[in-house]
């Protein structure tokens, strides 16, 4: 999906867990996330730490859109 | 050296009564004996047993685990250890396998990965468990842990699946270390030895042979995805090693409700191929050096760390080759391929020993992820593949949940009886320790 949409030219940032596939499938923005299970999430959290690192992530997935790429790219931070 | 033998009974069939007993290749269960065992746990309401031949029109679902009774005679420790048996360190001495049998636990669904087994019919050809004699264990779960919720799909509430999964893996390990128990005292049918030398004396024994070591990859994803071994929850352990001979005695048992196709039960754990046929090989065309076991956990940083680990035991071994399996699918690709690059990368030739979802049609990629490191693969086939399971004259079980099982659909089964469905449903069909009868060239 991540690539259909790019080949339609819109920018597309990958949100995964386990990064080494997404690179095995080609994205080429890519960031991070927590677990399998719980991507976007953490229940061992309290709800209010829990909103923080949602907000953080959906942050560096906008960060990660507007950035220009020249080749796969793992945004860390 | 760390020797084990295994002595075999071949049981012939298994009769339900009154005492308990092994006689003329004759399994005799006392009913009322094993109930008491199972109902132990009070999550368990009531159980019943039942006997399946191979040959039989008879359909066993949702199918959990299976396992085959093994009792110690000789040696340290006791079978299942850490889970039935004290923990002490296993694989040495003397254990009775009762062979042509196993234990099958059953009943109202855990997860939704549950599994099917027909003894007869076009299944039967599929899972390696159409050929034992299956004594099984059908639980059914106490009031306190059903769903609340009338819409709910599966029987149990979520936050109490855990409890079933474990009261059902412990009345399967249970029953077959009491049935195993039955032959301590008698004389087995055959027996088989065992032996691995230390890596000094190995080395000295065979200067010249290639020396191999095995990657056995334990599916310990959580969420009723996991693997114990010494009864420890295998997802809070770093890769490490064991003597090969460990496996045999039951050192790591499975709480596993992954797919049913390529899920390891107890009993192929038990009956390892691939420790087997590297035990063949060892002093004639390799040294068999050892099993390491790593994990397939759910957060990346923990599957960096366990395939860091493997890697570096392979290096610290200094070994020439590794064989690699897998259990489940998925996610664990990446498991199987971060083990392989980065053991590849230390300079060891590897095999990894997987299976496919490659599509109904076969024309999808087969793994989630790859690497050109990985050009020696053996497959248990593709698990996507469409079968029709003709209906069977008896049913061990309940087929309340053959349409939710993972790889059938709604609709799967159909008004006649029949299933059709994908493969996957079938128990250990597609077994990644190349357990099953498929492969591809």
């Amino acid at each position: 999906m991540v690539k259909e949409i790019e080949r339609a030219g819109l920018p597309v940032v990958h949100m995964c867990t386990v990064t080494p596939i997404s690179m095995t499938v080609g994205a080429n923005r890519i960031v991070p996330t927590i677990a399998i299970p719980h991507p976007l999430g953490n229940p061992a959290l309290e709800p209010e730490e829990e909103y923080k690192l949602r907000k953080s992530l959906v942050a560096k997935a906008l960060k990660a859109l507007t950035t220009e790429v020249s080749d796969q790219t793992i945004f860390e931070d | 050296m760390k020797t084990l033998e295994l002595g075999y009974f071949h049981i012939k069939d298994i009769v339900i009564g009154s005492e308990s007993k092994i006689e003329n290749g004759v399994l005799y269960v006392d009913e009322a004996a094993v109930k008491a065992l199972v109902l132990e746990d009070e999550n368990i309401k009531d159980v019943h047993f039942d006997v399946a031949r191979p040959g039989e029109s008879v359909r066993i679902t949702p199918v959990k685990d299976v396992i085959e009774p093994r009792v110690k005679v000789e040696g340290p420790g006791g079978i299942f250890p850490g889970m039935v048996s004290k923990v002490e360190a296993v694989g040495s001495g003397k254990t009775y396998c009762l062979k042509d049998m196993a234990v099958v636990t059953a009943g109202k669904i855990v997860g939704f990965q549950e599994g099917l087994i027909d003894m007869s019919g076009p299944g039967a050809d599929y899972t390696p468990f159409s050929k034992t004699i299956n004594f099984c264990v059908v639980c059914e779960p106490a009031d306190f842990l059903l769903a609340t919720d009338p819409t709910a799909t599966l029987p149990i509430e979520n936050a109490k699946k855990p409890e079933y999964e474990k009261a059902v893996r412990m009345a399967g390990l249970k029953v077959a270390a009491y049935l195993g128990e039955l032959a301590r005292n008698l004389t087995p049918d055959e027996t088989e030895t065992f032996s691995t030398p230390n890596l000094k004396e190995g080395m000295e024994m065979y200067p010249d042979l290639p020396r191999v070591v095995y990657v056995a990859m334990l599916q310990t994803q959580g969420l009723l995805h996991d693997t114990y071994v010494y009864g420890v929850d295998a997802k809070r352990t770093l890769s490490t090693m064991l003597w090969p001979t460990e496996i045999m005695d039951g050192c790591i048992v499975s709480g596993n409700c992954v797919s049913a196709c390529d899920k390891n039960p107890t009993y192929i754990h038990e009956n390892n191929p691939v420790v087997h046929e590297l035990f063949k090989q060892h002093g004639k065309t390799l040294n068999f050096v050892g099993v390491i076991i790593t994990n397939e956990n759910v957060y990346l940083a923990d599957k960096q760390r366990s395939s860091d680990w493997a890697a570096k035991l392979c290096e610290l071994l200094g070994v020439d080759g590794a064989i690699v399996t897998q259990e489940g699918f998925g996610n664990p690709d990446t498991d199987l391929i971060m083990n392989t690059v980065k053991i590849e990368k230390k300079g060891v030739k590897t095999t990894i020993v997987t299976d496919e979802y490659a599509g109904q049609d076969g024309k999808s990629q087969s793994l989630a992820d790859a690497d050109q490191l990985a050009d020696a693969v053996v497959t248990g086939g593709n698990a996507n593949e469409v079968i029709v399971l003709p209906k069977m004259d008896k049913l061990i079980g309940m087929l309340d949940y053959v349409d939710v099982i993972a790889g059938s659909h709604a609709g799967s089964l159909r008004e006649d009886g029949s299933i059709e469905a994908e493969i996957q449903i079938l128990t250990s069909c597609n077994n990644e320790m190349g357990f099953g009868k498929l492969s591809a060239r």
